[in-house]
């Protein structure tokens, strides 16, 4: 059960869109901040293979600027 | 299983945690909240005052409002009662307005579905239907069933129009279920009602007892202001006297664990004690004590139409003396499972001179057969040894509703109550129908049915209309499935005033959006003689009306524009000021509608600007005339009164077809039958469910481990429900415990309607089942 | 075996929590009980925050182990003020006997079982914990809410820009400020750098107010 975190910065006016396409993803929690322009982002998938795919497609968002990883753990 | 989701869940908040550091680090400044925003916020908080909505502890508590919306509660700290702390319920309090199912509009039945009408359309329908089934059945076919939740005038223009103008003494309330033996208790022993002491009580008190009274619980606040007074003071003691052991027996010093319904062996075993050891207060006994006996083996109330009297006989001293020969604590040891020392040693700190000792109870020994009698033994135990109506000497009956003492008590809506006094005495009716502007003819001076017997007629069909506002009979009357199928029958109409769906609303064939709580002004009045004023703080959602004015509606559209000619701008004030004349003289004095819009609660008898904190006290109390140390003036006599009363079982204990008792009550996170607490997402989601609570050795012997489903099975009914072992309370062995809060296992359709002879109240806490692993 | 893993994991990220989190024990046993006031007079009870600072070493005031946060903080929260949910399992029969909460919550330090520098109450003169604070233990609603509250209060807002910020909360039931704005187990975002300087109301004024004010008129 791989589990990470991330600060997700979206392109300029787009945190809207990106929180909706984010909330949209399954075995990804988001928090958005209230007065700033940054997602927080958990993701908790049930093994490796899932966790690859989830993370080409959060890499692959249009509304996403950066993605830094905060925060990793894995059973295995 | 539990265990990953936890641990997924912990980790997760880890990594979510770490995220937002690392946010604050880059961002300084940066915030989140988990809750929906108010939008458009300015950030200014206006902070309103008002009672919790919920127990009888009546807690000031102050509202935060933004833009019409309640958003943030904290303590009055103005308020004497709680100095500013709540408890969870309270400080959760307004979420309760804002449930996604709110019943906004009214709704009436049409070929058995209910359709969505203009609530001025419903009101018509309610005032045809009564009118017709009054036409057609007599006066007394119809009914109006409110509870000790209706704010104060909600109880009075309830009173004003079924007694006074449609001349039926069908008015009850659930404070029944929750009072009445409380009310009896102070009418038998000292004929006035309501406790003489104060919770300022708890500030000097040595002793604490709590009898049958889960505090911890069920009234944290008072709770709470005990432990501090432990904590501060080196003397305070705290005795748990229960049946089970809960949160209280954990936080007590001493727990004393007695069999169900033996309180009374035992209250007169301590005053045996007290007499046996001469720690009688003999000049408190001989200026203001009088001995008295009743009526015994007086029979249980669950057949139908069952009538008692009580009749009162004088005895001497001697004679109550060889009474209390039957009660040696060695005897009383055997009936009761409380052992003899410790018998001895409650008695002995009652006795002790040097203690003052504060009783406390609520609903174990109000909801009780013998609920009156037990109140009278308590009060006995205080009288003989002289400890009552001084700072920290009190026997405390404490209240679960926040006016079920304003509403209930003080308006006197029960069958056979008035504003002032009783319908059976001539002088009481007079006053009524001059200040009702009514014939006093009017006035019927025969009352008809308490609670019980009331859904009994409904079920019967001698009652055919009955108006349930602020409560929810249908998860709350004991032998349930009798009282719902005979509310279900053909040609009964009922009609209900609620905030939210329940199984009451689920009968009904009209049901009116009520106003809740701060969305309208009221009174509500509490365990200590306080009466406590809120103004409509938030507007009501739809077409959502004070229970109050829907009353009002329904008497203008019969005829009674003269008896209600209030404007909705000041109702409020107006029937204040009209209801506060049944209560003129110093031994009831109601603070004027000002006073009370200014202050945080105000206590009566409230005379010549000045609250009244113990009664009967004339250093304290200005009716007191007798020129003595105390003046009992609730009695001709001028006496406080000692009963001989015995100790009788239970009406059903359990047996070898059913071996348990079941024992029903209250959680501290949900509030009644739960209709609003549920909707509050703290509470619900710390106790989202109902469960059965057993000794862990019945559970083993069952073979049932926690969560696992036990069937409970009584002569009424069964109910089928997770066990939970080893919980925040345990039974001793062969007893089961049950909260009532969660609708989807009623477990009132396993207890039984026995009631008390004298105040009607039924007993929730002893019935026999036997369980079956499900 | 969570616990254990949780914590090697901090330790990895946080280099130098480990030798804090001994010193965090040794502050603990160190220390003696507060006195305890009553809660009367709530507002005055600058004693108390006085006799709380000088029961705190120095050392302890200026720790700060990062790992809990406004995010956190208010995600326990039903609107600004409100009793937290308990954040972790607690035991069925928890009583809330000031054994059970109070022996971590009362002082603080370091808690192996969590791996976490533990919050410090505000108020330990109240024991009855679960008078107020409940636990999670169904996450699914009874039926769906439409609350609100406002907006948590904003971080560093002076009336001048050199000046002291506003305390911009009520202060009842937290009239101790170093219990959370100080310590290992402070919220990051709003623990201060300067908690030696003990009296926090000589420069910070509360900014909220519960009574109305009479209209100002000079005579």
């Amino acid at each position: 059960m791989p589990v990470f975190s991330y600060l997700a910065i979206p392109k300029s006016g787009a945190k809207e869109t990106l929180c909706t396409e984010l909330a949209n993803l399954e075995h990804c929690r988001i928090m958005p901040a209230d007065n700033h322009e940054v997602v927080v982002v958990v993701t908790d998938t049930p093994d490796i293979a899932t966790e690859k795919v989830l993370q080409e497609t959060l890499t692959g968002l249009q509304s996403l600027q950066s993605l830094s990883l905060t925060f990793g753990f894995d059973d295995n | 299983m539990t265990i990953t989701i936890d641990r997924r869940r912990f980790i997760q908040s880890a990594a979510a945690g770490s995220a937002i550091a690392a946010a604050g680090a880059i961002f300084p400044g940066i915030s989140f909240g988990a809750w929906p925003k108010v939008a458009g916020n300015t950030g200014v908080v206006s902070w309103q005052k008002t009672p919790c909505r919920f127990c009888g502890t009546g807690c000031g508590v102050l509202v935060g409002v933004v833009d019409g919306r309640a958003v943030a509660v904290k303590g009055d700290p103005n308020c004497s009662v709680n100095k500013g702390l709540c408890c969870m319920k309270g400080y959760h309090s307004v979420q309760a307005l804002y449930g996604t199912d709110r019943i906004t509009t009214a709704k009436i039945r049409k070929n058995g579905e209910m359709v969505e009408v203009p609530i001025q359309e419903a009101l018509d329908l309610v005032a045809a239907k009564l009118k017709e089934t009054r036409d057609k059945h007599g006066k007394d076919s119809v009914a109006i069933y409110g509870s000790g939740q209706w704010t104060i005038p909600d109880g009075y223009v309830a009173s004003k129009l079924f007694k006074g103008c449609l001349s039926t003494n069908n008015v009850e309330a659930n404070a029944r279920l929750c009072m009445a033996s409380a009310v009896t208790g102070f009418m038998t022993s000292f004929g006035i009602d309501e406790p003489m002491g104060c919770y300022e009580d708890i500030d000097h008190a040595n002793v604490f007892i709590t009898w049958g009274n889960n505090m911890a619980e069920m009234h944290p606040v008072l709770f709470s202001r005990m432990l501090a007074n432990r904590k501060r003071r080196t003397n305070v003691k705290i005795i748990d006297f229960a049946t089970r052991l809960t949160r209280t027996s954990q936080a007590a010093d001493t727990s004393i664990l007695f069999r169900p319904q033996t309180d009374l062996a035992v209250a007169n075993a301590i005053c045996h004690e007290i007499i046996a050891n001469d720690w009688v207060n003999w000049n408190f006994v001989n200026e203001h004590v009088s001995f008295h006996k009743g009526k015994t083996n007086i029979g249980y109330g669950t057949e139908d139409h069952f009538a008692f009297t009580d009749q009162d006989e004088a005895i001497s001293f001697e004679e109550y003396k060889k009474f209390l020969a039957d009660y040696t604590p060695e005897r009383v040891e055997k009936i009761s499972g409380v052992p003899a020392k410790d018998i001895k040693y409650m008695a002995a700190l009652y006795g002790d001179p040097a203690l003052k000792v504060t009783s406390f109870w609520c609903m174990g020994m109000n909801q009780h057969t013998r609920g009156t009698w037990i109140n009278n033994l308590v009060y006995n135990i205080h009288l003989l040894v002289g400890k009552i109506s001084t700072p920290g000497n009190s026997p405390f009956s404490l209240t679960g509703q926040p006016s079920a003492c304003g509403t209930v008590r003080e308006v006197g809506t029960l069958t056979h109550g008035l504003p002032h006094g009783v319908v059976m005495n001539e002088h009481d009716r007079q006053m009524a129908a001059e200040i009702w502007e009514v014939p006093v003819a009017n006035i019927d001076p025969k009352p008809t049915y308490h609670t019980v017997e009331m859904f009994r007629a409904l079920d019967r069909g001698d009652i055919k209309f009955i108006w349930i506002q602020v409560t929810n009979p249908m998860v709350t009357m004991p032998n349930l499935k009798r009282y719902r199928e005979g509310a279900k029958k053909d040609d009964r109409f009922i009609v209900v005033s609620d905030v939210y769906p329940t199984p009451t609303t689920d009968v009904a064939d009209v049901i009116l959006p009520s106003a809740f709580w701060i969305e309208k002004e009221g009174m509500f009045g509490n365990s200590e003689r306080r009466t406590q004023h809120f103004a409509e703080i938030v507007k009501p959602p739809g077409e959502a009306m004070s229970d109050t004015w829907q009353i009002i509606e329904v008497a203008r559209r019969l005829g009674f524009e003269k008896q209600f000619p209030w404007s909705k701008e000041d109702y409020i004030e107006k029937i204040w000021e009209e209801y506060r004349k049944f209560h003129a003289g110093p031994k009831h004095e109601m603070a004027s509608y000002q006073v009370l819009r200014a202050r945080s609660g105000v206590q009566w008898p409230f005379v010549n600007g000045k609250e009244t904190r113990w009664r009967f006290n004339p250093q304290y109390d200005p009716a007191c005339t007798n020129g003595k140390d105390f003046d009992f003036y609730g009695k001709k006599d001028n006496r406080a009164w000692i009963w001989a009363r015995p100790y009788e079982p239970a009406a059903e204990s359990p047996d070898s077809e059913y071996p348990f008792w079941l024992n029903t009550g209250r959680v501290i996170e949900h509030w009644h039958t739960g209709s609003l607490t549920r909707r509050i997402p703290v509470l619900h989601n710390a106790v989202p469910s109902g469960y059965v609570e057993m000794h862990p050795e019945d559970a083993a012997q069952l073979g049932v481990v926690n969560g696992e489903k036990v069937r409970i099975i009584s002569r009424r009914g069964e109910i089928v429900m997770p066990a939970q072992i080893n919980g925040r309370g345990v039974p001793p062995r062969n007893m089961v415990f049950v909260p009532f809060f969660d609708e989807s296992y009623l477990i009132n359709e396993v207890t039984l309607d026995a009631f008390c002879p004298i105040s009607k109240q039924p007993d929730y806490k002893k019935c026999a089942v036997r369980l079956e692993k499900a | 075996m969570m616990e254990k893993k949780g914590s090697e994991k901090w330790a990895k990220a946080v280099p130098g929590l480990l030798a804090l989190s001994f010193l965090g024990l040794l502050l603990v046993t160190g220390r003696e009980a507060r006195s305890v006031e009553g809660l009367d007079n709530f507002d005055h009870q600058g004693k108390k925050l006085y006799e709380a600072g000088e029961a705190t070493p120095e050392i302890y005031l200026s720790a700060d182990s990062g790992d809990r946060n406004l995010a956190s903080f208010y995600e326990l929260r039903q609107y600004p003020g409100s009793p937290p949910r308990i954040p972790h399992k607690v035991d069925l029969s928890f009583s809330g006997n000031e054994t059970d909460c109070l022996s971590c919550h009362a002082k603080g330090g370091y808690s192996p079982e969590f791996g976490k520098f533990v919050p410090v109450t505000p108020h330990p003169e109240n024991s009855l914990c679960y008078q107020c604070h409940v636990p999670l233990t169904e996450e699914k609603p009874f039926v769906a809410s439409d609350w609100q509250s406002i907006e948590p209060p904003r971080l560093g807002r002076s009336f001048l820009s050199s000046s002291p910020p506003t305390v911009p909360h009520s202060l009842q039931l937290r009239e101790n400020c170093i219990a959370c704005h100080t310590g290992p187990g402070a919220v990051a975002e709003i623990r201060v750098a300067h908690a030696s300087r003990g009296n926090c109301r000589q420069c910070h004024v509360p900014a909220v107010q519960t009574d109305e004010l009479r209209e100002f008129q000079r005579k």
